[in-house]
């Protein structure tokens, strides 16, 4: 309560108490717990005005049973105290009373009510209560009723008792009985269920039928001729095993893992770029798509893969594919970064994480659970057991590792060929030792060079005493009193050291880099790291041209000590767990090597710079301060491949050409510091380099000064040779390298130039790293998350800490977890007696192979899902999935095994009435083949689909191009590859493909739509890729030795239907042949044209889109 | 065992080609919100739809002017800015901070480099930057108080056409042709008059997201093909000969199917798509327009963009008389800019530019309806998806304007909104606005009024709830209806 503004408002009421009793009107009114009085005239008007209306528009929201925005208006005291946003009104002034505003609908974010406004008459009488003094007299407060927890206490309660939460229960196949065949357990329910309406299975289906069925459910494919003979001929003799070693050479083909890889994208919203406004690249999307791939083919259970999308990085024992020699495990939290990444930074603006943590748990809580947790984001929800609160627990979950990039490559992948050039590099070290060695030795080295340099300095001011040749500059200009001069150049030098080492004591030193560590809380990552330490005056061998050593490297740590490749990145703890007020880092990089600021766990970030010099140069980085929700603000020094927002939008990274994606780059950056201080200045040198030049007796004339200069240069080299160097000697080798005083050319034939050349040889040999976005928890504390009241992001509540649904409650160790608590969720959901987990799962694999899950709705198992057809079939088939191990190839397998699959596409006239929607499946439906089968069957029957497994993603082919998006034209037909490995980029996704209803990409799709519209029309009749493919195709017929129109027609029904023509289908294709080649053709064998227009015929008929 | 009547008959979610949508919906009506019945129900004869309340308008042209023209050198006069120029901002400029891209600091005032004038007998405020949108003052009924939320062009964008900063929902005119469908079946219900630029935000801004993907904008390009597949492979004849024979094998097919209704549409649909190829292009050339018309759009320009711009405005006219219900023009891009309204510098020379190359074809427009009788029925939408600054970071010749989402300006000429008239008010820096505030979604609910939709009845289901443009925001202003 504002005690000023209470006792302007006591004087008010004197005043006007005063007044009216003048006027003789009324008799006091003292309203009891204030004191305040008035008059029967304003309680009337309270009365018969303003208590009605605030019952009819406010206290709805904003009275015992609701306090939206925390605020109350159904007491005095209620809108004294206010809510989130203080007070409500401000007595004796309507036009700073936030009840005012809201009423007026003045301020965009406050306007009340929402639904009905007031008029201006209702908006007048407030104004008039309030000016004269807000008299209320509801100074009782009705107790702070906790009506709406309990409510929802009560609603949380209820809701937990929907069928998709409670246990699995335990169903046997039901006895059926049946004439013929036998039933797998699948079948025993599905026949249950029609029996029920008196319903009978269709017949089972034609073997070509069947071929055409399962080559599209299990591998995306149509079958191919080959296969289609040599099943027909395994049929003859016995169907069942013919069906059976074809189901499993199916299951074993690499396009199964791409069919399903595919399936499970969807639901996961799969992209190869982030979106908004620049589309940036996302680093390492299809290393993600490839290991679904993998995974799918090898037959990864789901547990391990729910497990490693959720976790991958926290993996006690990853997995590891020995053959590519990478950590699988890692590359599947590649999962959360799916989706928009927004341009711009949460400091920058309020909402940036906000928003993307809701597109994370939107597709984390509906690809796993099939729930919609993201609708509590703004409130509890509506209609599921999933509290605002939960929603923000597991935003703090997600929010408290680090989204970065990491390395999938194994430890050690590199390590022989890093060993070699570890000694290799010694090995040059010690030659060239030797060679500079003799060098020193010789009579008279080094003088010419000296002085020649020393004398090509025009202006003195051109060099400062930082410069090495300064002594040098000092005695040549001018030829007097040399010893004068040499003692006031000893004491400038003096007195500058002194001044700089007290400067420097101003600053705390975090890294010392005579020492390999780092200091606590930083985190490092990669090979360049790892190996990238050096002493003072490690030589850095040259990769390419005539010189042998690069430069020497001062003491720290250097990615590219041994090879640019190799990757490397170091995070900074928080910014406010180190001392003082800024961090600074000496810093070297090129080729990209840079730094990001990176506030939150920022999944876009653009404070980005980059280094251009291998120079080390100190980099301050100030303590930010927090806002916007941000909890934590870190400092990334990283390498372009570990960078994870690299490429970062086009023109943030100069010299970087738009069709540069970021692949297989080399890129380096140097770490030989790291201090904390508070004022904005760095560290300077010492000019320890310079302590030698003086020591000794004072030389007398210019010949014995150069002669002391040079013998300090020598001993500098010799120091080196010897392997003795000292503080302060790396400046000076470093300038007589640059300034070639030494020979640094390995001349042919010479042991160094063989040493040169063999590690020139091995650093070629290594791989690029392979990083991908994914998670780092290594030195992040558990974050708090503030909830956003009413969804706003302005408007700050609780801060919640890492915790899983309440629904959940008692039965995860995700709040007690030292992390995230992300290993402890995915454990949870695989808890066997997680009622949604296997259920989900296992409802998407029905619909994978039927089309229609046994929850229609695979994404959301809640109250406005669809309910079960069959729930008992559900359960079972959730403990199958368990009990084989989560094996997803199993459960399919069980699947195209059963009666069920098996049967015809023929529907006959009762069941069409009784269950027109083929809910309990009494044959198989109809199904249009995915805008990806689509296209990769015209490819297939065109005979130009490629094969190739894995990739980086291939451009559409696009009309236009904008290379600052970097939305580049493709080939037309995508160097046939299959159309998984077509780029998904938000900005423009490939637009065959979202002709036939791909998935908005920004939304994770369980069960994609099939719409059937005229465009489509257009595009099998006229797009470019279709018309190459028919030409394609037609120009492969004309060159086969068939020996009439007719053979030739049944091989291309075989290919694109996968069947042979009938009698009247030959007739009238043949027909249609003659009518449609062109006039005066000699033999219509090899006219292309003729058979290009009968292909086109082929990929335009239904049956090619179709399958049943 | 219990069949789930939501999903009964609701086979993969396809919703057929027209004839079928009835009969699937009978099967499915539950899981549709129930306006967008009417809307597929509205079949192809021509104004069969049912809006949930009488229209006052049929189509929609949405100028939409990419990249934010600045509301105090068009619509929104503010004298202030000139005698204050170049003066630091102060405190004034701090409300400004929180949304807008730069702090205060370092930021002076910077007046319009063009004369505001009173036009027309309503007197409404037009500067020089538009002279000929200023001759239809009379007709303009502009909003001042635009609202947005945050000041970055993905966002806005996908603000402006989804009603989420977020996207990931459906364009306006999805909703559109959703919930009205379209009234000629040889055209699509939505069309982007594009020139294959894709704006910021991408695609999506066209996008049907979660509706069905025949809501999606079909796109027009001002030059070369202007419909994606739309130039027939083949003669007509041999075409004719190929459906003919691809229909006999359809159908055939068909009558082995369970779903012979979803082959069938297929097929009807090849019969559509081969009339699309002689509609479109019909209805995109424009050489059968008179040359006074042509002149009147600015088709005899010597400028290739303002050339394009006018195309395009003059297609959208015809595609409104030959009955489709929402028509986007997007804006050429005339340089390398990220999109063709963002002056952060060059103010005066590209807001001039792109003035030049917009400005006499939408007034065309204007007219042009108006003279054929279509103004009343059509909602001409001016809008970009946000403001600029009234402030700079140092007064020259290159001085431009940052983002602003403060407040804004836009115009709605006909379809029943107030001609003649501005509505909402800013401060007098133009900084913020002190009156009406309006955000999208109540212009977005407005219009969807005037084309007889309820936007809170408007809805799809998705993602387990029903989901509408408008989301929990909007409202009707009635005040800006004549």
């Amino acid at each position: 309560m504002d005690p000023l503004g209470w006792s302007l408002h006591r004087v008010f009421y004197v005043w006007l108490t005063l007044w009216v009793t003048g006027q003789g009107l009324a008799t006091d009114l003292i309203s009891e717990a204030t004191g305040t009085v008035a008059d029967a005239q304003t309680l009337a008007f309270f009365e018969s005005k303003i208590r009605p209306l605030l019952e009819k528009k406010c206290i709805e929201c904003h009275g015992r049973h609701k306090q939206e925005g925390g605020l109350r208006l159904d007491s005095q005291p209620g809108w004294r105290q206010g809510g989130n946003r203080g007070p409500a009104l401000v007595p004796g002034k309507p036009a700073e009373s936030l009840l005012i505003k809201a009423v007026q609908y003045v301020d965009i974010d406050i306007q009340m009510p929402p639904e009905d406004r007031l008029g201006a008459d209702d908006v007048a009488l407030l104004e008039t209560w309030i000016q004269q003094g807000a008299f209320d007299p509801r100074t009782d407060v009705a107790p702070a009723s906790n009506l709406a927890a309990t409510e929802w206490a009560k609603a949380f309660q209820k809701r937990l008792a929907w069928w998709s939460l409670q246990p699995l229960r335990k169903f046997h196949p039901p006895d059926v009985k049946i004439t013929e065949g036998t039933l797998e357990p699948v079948d025993r329910f599905i026949c249950r269920s029609l029996n029920d309406v008196r319903l009978e299975p269709a017949s089972p289906a034609e073997p070509e039928i069947l071929l055409r069925r399962l080559a599209f459910v299990l591998t995306g494919l149509p079958p191919t001729p080959h296969q289609r003979i040599a099943f027909l001929e395994n049929w003859k003799t016995n169907p069942t095993t013919a069906y059976e070693t074809l189901v499993d050479r199916f299951l074993a083909s690499p396009f199964f893992g791409e069919r399903f890889a595919r399936h499970w994208m969807d639901a996961v919203r799969y992209t190869d770029t982030y979106g908004y406004e620049w589309d940036n690249p996302a680093k390492g999307s299809w290393e993600y798509r490839d290991y679904l791939i993998r995974a799918f083919n090898q037959d990864i259970g789901f547990d391990q893969l729910l497990r490693e999308q959720l976790a991958g990085d926290l993996l006690p024992s990853p997995r590891i594919d020995r053959e590519r020699e990478i950590n699988e495990s890692l590359i599947g939290p590649a999962f959360y970064h799916l989706g928009e990444h927004r341009h711009g930074s949460s400091l920058m603006f309020n909402g940036i994480h906000q928003d993307m943590v809701n597109n994370k748990i939107e597709a984390f809580s509906e690809a796993f659970l099939a729930t919609t947790v993201a609708c509590a984001r703004c409130h509890d929800h509506k209609l599921e057991a999933v509290s605002q609160r939960d929603y923000y627990s597991l935003a703090a979950v997600f929010m408290t590792p680090r989204w970065t990039s990491r390395v999938v490559d194994l430890p050690g992948k590199h390590d022989i060929a890093i060993i070699k050039l570890q000694k290799l590099r010694a090995q040059i070290q010690r030659e060239m030792a030797s060679r500079w060695l003799s060098v020193v030795s010789e009579a008279g080295a080094f003088l010419p060079k000296i002085l020649s340099r020393a004398n090509s300095v025009k202006e003195l001011s051109e060099v400062t005493i930082d410069d090495v040749l300064y002594p040098l500059t000092l005695l040549t200009k001018g030829n007097t009193d040399i010893e004068k001069r040499w003692i006031d150049f000893a004491a400038e030098w003096r007195q500058a050291r002194a001044k700089r080492i007290e400067a420097n004591s101003e600053f705390q030193i975090l890294a010392d880099f005579r020492k390999p560590i780092f200091p606590d809380g930083w985190v490092w990552e990669g090979d360049g790291i790892k190996h990238g330490y050096v002493v003072d005056g490690t030589p850095l061998i040259a990769l390419e041209g005539d010189l042998i050593v690069a430069r020497l490297l001062p003491s720290g740590f250097h990615t590219n000590a041994l090879s640019s490749k190799l990757p490397g990145s170091l995070r900074s703890p928080p910014q406010g767990s180190i001392a003082r007020k800024i961090a600074s880092v000496q810093l070297a990089g090129g080729e990209f090597g840079g730094h990001l600021v990176v506030d939150g766990n920022a999944f876009q970030n653009e404070t980005i710079g980059f280094l251009n010099s291998p120079e080390p140069t100190w980099i301050s980085f100030a303590d930010t301060p927090l806002k916007n929700g941000v909890t934590q603000v870190t400092i990334e020094l990283t390498t372009a491949s570990l960078n994870p927002n690299f490429p970062p939008r086009t023109g943030l990274a100069k010299g970087l050409a738009h069709t540069d994606l970021g692949y297989d780059k080399r890129s380096w950056l140097s770490i030989t510091g790291i201090v904390a201080h508070e004022k904005a200045e760095t560290p300077q040198r010492t000019l320890q380099h310079l302590t030698t030049l003086f020591e000794g007796v004072l030389p007398r004339t210019e010949d014995e000064a150069v002669q002391r200069v040079r013998g300090w240069l020598m001993a500098t080299v010799r120091r080196w040779c010897l392997g003795k160097s000292e503080e302060g000697d790396l400046l000076v080798l470093q300038w007589i390298l640059a300034n070639d005083l030494l020979p640094n050319v390995a001349d042919a034939g010479t042991p160094l130039a063989t040493l040169l050349a063999e590690y020139r040889a091995v650093e070629q040999g290594i791989a690029h790293a392979h990083t991908v976005n994914s998670m780092d928890e290594r030195g992040s504390a558990k974050v708090r998350y503030p909830l956003n009241v009413r969804g706003n992001v302005d408007v700050l509540g609780e801060w919640v800490s890492p915790d899983f649904l309440s629904m959940f409650a008692g039965r995860n160790n995700v709040s007690e977890s030292r992390g995230s608590g992300r290993l402890e969720l995915a454990e949870s959901l695989l808890q066997p007696s997680h009622p949604l987990t296997s259920r989900v799962y296992s409802n998407r694999i029905w619909q994978w192979i039927f089309g229609t899950g046994i929850v229609a709705s695979p994404d959301d198992f809640g109250h406005l899902g669809a309910i079960p057809s069959h729930p008992e079939l559900l359960d079972y088939l959730a403990q199958e999935l368990i009990h084989g191990g989560w094996s997803t190839k199993r459960l399919v397998r069980r699947l195209v095994l059963s009666q069920t699959f098996r049967q015809s596409g023929l529907v006959s006239p009762l069941a069409r009435e009784i269950d027109p929607g083929n809910r309990l499946l009494h044959h198989y439906s109809t199904r249009r083949l995915e805008a990806e089968a689509i296209r990769d069957s015209l490819l297939s029957v065109s005979g130009t689909l490629n094969p190739a497994l894995f990739g980086h993603p291939i451009d559409p082919p696009r009309v236009a191009e904008d290379s600052k998006k970097r939305l580049f034209a493709g080939p037309v037909d995508g160097h046939g590859r299959r159309s998984l490995y077509l780029k998904m980029s938000i900005m423009e996704p490939p637009k065959f493909l979202a002709g036939f209803n791909l998935p908005d990409l920004k939304l994770p799709t369980g069960r994609r739509d099939m719409t059937n519209d005229p465009t489509q029309a257009l595009m099998m009749l006229n797009d470019p890729f279709v018309k190459a493919m028919s030409q394609h195709w037609a120009e492969q017929l004309i060159h086969q030795p068939d020996s009439s129109s007719g053979g030739r027609i049944a091989t291309m029904f075989i290919r694109a239907f996968g069947r042979e023509p009938d009698r009247s289908e030959s007739a009238r294709w043949s027909i249609a042949l003659t009518e449609l080649t062109p006039e005066g053709c000699q033999n219509v064998m090899t006219d292309a044209l003729a058979w290009e227009r009968l292909a086109h015929v082929f990929f335009n008929s239904p049956e090619f889109i179709y399958y049943h | 065992m219990s069949i789930n009547p939501l999903s009964n008959g609701n086979c993969n979610g396809r919703i057929a080609n027209a004839d079928s949508r009835r009969g699937f919906l009978q099967q499915a009506s539950a899981g549709f919100g129930w306006l967008a019945l009417n809307g597929l129900f509205a079949q192809r004869a021509a104004a069969a739809s049912i809006p949930q309340h009488a229209p006052c308008a049929k189509n929609i042209i949405f100028c939409f002017m990419d990249g934010g023209p600045s509301h105090v050198d068009t619509f929104d006069p503010k004298p202030m800015l000139k005698q204050h120029e170049g003066k630091p901002i102060g405190k004034i400029g701090e409300v400004d901070a929180k949304r807008s891209q730069r702090s205060s600091d370092d930021r002076v005032w910077f007046g319009s480099p063009w004369a505001f004038h009173q036009r027309g007998e309503s007197g409404l405020w037009i500067s020089d930057l538009f002279p000929r949108i200023a001759t239809v003052a009379d007709r303009l009924c502009v909003v001042r108080s635009m609202v947005g939320e945050l000041p970055l062009h993905g966002q806005q964008n996908l603000l402006l056409h989804t009603g989420r900063i977020l996207g990931q929902a459906p364009s306006l005119g999805a909703w559109v042709s959703y919930g009205l469908g379209t009234e000629n079946r040889n055209l699509p219900g939505y069309l982007v008059l594009n020139n294959d630029w894709v704006p910021n935000g991408g695609l999506e801004n066209f996008g049907s997201s979660f509706l069905p993907a025949s809501h999606q904008a079909t796109m027009m390009r001002a030059k070369g093909e202007p419909v994606d597949n739309i130039k027939p492979g083949d003669t007509p004849a041999v075409q004719r000969r190929q459906l003919a024979l691809a229909a006999e094998q359809g159908r055939s097919f068909a009558a082995h199917s369970s779903d012979a209704l979803a082959i069938e549409g297929a097929i009807a649909n090849y019969e559509t798509a081969f009339l699309m190829q002689s509609t479109v292009p019909e209805v995109a050339d424009i050489d059968g327009e008179t040359e006074q018309t042509r002149r009147l759009y600015g088709l005899d320009s010597t400028d290739e963009h303002q050339r394009f711009y006018a195309t395009q405005a003059l297609r959208a006219r015809r595609l409104v008389e030959a009955g489709v219900r929402f028509v986007e023009i997007t804006c050429p891009s005339f340089d390398s800019n990220n999109s063709p309204w963002d002056q952060h510098g060059h103010l005066k020379r590209n807001h001039e530019k792109n003035a030049q190359i917009t400005d006499q074809s939408v007034a065309a427009l204007i007219i042009d309806l108006e003279q054929r009788g279509l103004l009343d029925e059509t909602i001409v939408f001016w809008a970009g998806e946000m403001g600029r600054t009234p402030h700079t970071s140092k007064i020259s010749e290159t001085s431009g304007r940052d983002h602003h989402v403060g407040c804004y300006s836009l115009f709605m000429a006909g379809g029943g909104f107030k001609p003649g008239v501005t509505y909402g008010e800013t401060d007098e820096f133009g900084i913020s606005v002190i009156s009406n505030p309006l955000d999208i979604h109540d212009i977005h609910a407005t219009i969807l009024h005037q084309l007889g939709l309820d936007h809170t009845q408007l809805t799809y289901r998705h993602a387990g709830r029903d989901f509408r443009l408008t989301d929990v925001h909007g409202r009707v202003i009635r005040e800006i209806l004549a």
